[in-house]
């Protein structure tokens, strides 16, 4: 494997894409067309970065790790922490414009569009997990117990955990 | 600027442990040690973590305030690549500069990384196990319920300063939000579009409502 193109590979993918699951096109292209990947490889990094720590984006870690090791996945993370350095450009312009009434409602909309994307997005991959009595309690639980701030969410994630372990 | 209320403010909610009153005092260490606890701790993803960021940054150790938070996350979810990475990049440079920055990155990625390839190598070991499927599903019917919560929390400043202007801005916040779900539903447009097509809407919207009120107020 040519780590330089693998590497530039990875970048692209992550420097043309916004959101955890951005890269998925590119790299999928990419990666089949190179040899790298096979397509239940893709489902099953995906499935894992939703259970692992930290950003949705590091399932691109997962399969990058499972395709060309541990370099690859470390490859993978620097190519995942440089284009987020471009917000710190974005911000010298923010400063300038910040109070005008076109920033903010700038700004606001594009929250309006990523809170009501994300709902559609999970909840489609919600839906996809197959629809029971059950798991609609334990998401309206969880959610209720995430805005009341009763309990850590960890706590909510390892009781769900053992629910479903030994429902 | 209207502010909105804190929620933490809330007096029904003091009983509970994880709050206190005053801002922390501030050091480059526990800004550390918060974000490996963060990327060590945030199982669940993205909306995890950023209900942890909410968490820690906003009601603990209230160093950041609701409104400016949204602000930074909406700098950073237009940003290329990872939103919560930069978000991290943020938060971390205005609390503690350049440093601020290079340790939030790294504490909040270096060790979810290292846990994301751990469990790729576990999980593929024990997939086929039923249990472990069964279980995996109720895990994500709760990350659905926390991500309700987190999108919750993102939306409710805007609704709320919205509701200040006026209905009709309260109209056009619903209705970009409705309007993105048809249109991702029915089009399956790229999501770059949405943001550029929301984004404009809201600008449109906020100058309009700004010319409005100082022609009244005049």
């Amino acid at each position: 494997m040519n780590w330089l193109i693998f590497f530039l590979v990875v970048l692209k993918a992550s420097l043309f894409s916004i959101g955890g699951f951005g890269p998925l096109p590119s790299l999928h292209a990419d990666f089949i067309a190179h040899g790298w990947a096979v397509e239940k490889q893709f489902t099953e990094s995906l499935a894992v970065g939703q259970v692992t720590p930290g950003p949705n984006g590091l399932w691109v870690v997962s399969i990058c790790y499972l395709v060309a090791g541990l370099p690859g996945a470390i490859l993978a993370c620097v190519a995942l922490m440089l284009p987020p350095l471009l917000v710190l450009v974005l911000q010298l312009c923010y400063a300038r414009i910040a109070n005008r009434p076109t920033t903010q409602g700038l700004l606001d909309g594009v929250v309006l569009v990523i809170v009501s994307f994300s709902v559609i997005v999970l909840g489609q991959l919600f839906y996809s997990t197959g629809l029971d009595v059950g798991m609609v309690i334990i998401a309206v639980l969880s959610a209720i117990l995430a805005i009341k701030r009763v309990v850590a969410t960890n706590v909510i994630l390892l009781l769900a955990a053992i629910i479903g372990l030994i429902w | 600027m209207p502010t909105i209320s804190n929620v933490t403010d809330d007096p029904s909610s003091n009983n509970s442990s994880i709050k206190v009153i005053s801002p922390s005092p501030f050091s480059i260490r526990l800004l550390f040690f918060i974000w490996l606890r963060i990327g060590f701790t945030s199982f669940g993803g993205g909306a995890v973590t950023q209900y942890l960021i909410q968490e820690n940054f906003i009601h603990k150790h209230k160093w950041i305030t609701a409104e400016e938070y949204s602000r930074l996350l909406a700098m950073s979810q237009i940003t290329p690549g990872i939103g919560i990475i930069a978000c991290a990049m943020l938060v971390g440079k205005k609390l503690g500069g350049w440093v601020g920055l290079g340790i939030s990155v790294l504490g909040l990625v270096v060790p979810s990384a290292a846990i994301t390839i751990a469990i790729t190598a576990i999980y593929f070991n024990i997939s086929h196990f039923p249990r472990v499927q069964a279980s995996l599903r109720a895990v994500f019917a709760a990350i659905f319920g926390i991500s309700l919560a987190t999108n919750w929390r993102n939306v409710r400043p805007i609704l709320i300063s919205n509701r200040q202007r006026g209905p009709l801005a309260l109209v056009v916040a619903f209705g970009i939000m409705i309007g993105c779900a048809i249109m991702h539903l029915l089009f399956h447009p790229p999501i770059i579009v949405l943001y550029l097509l929301g984004g404009l809407c809201g600008a449109f919207s906020y100058w309009l409502f700004d010319k409005k009120s100082r022609r009244a107020n005049r």
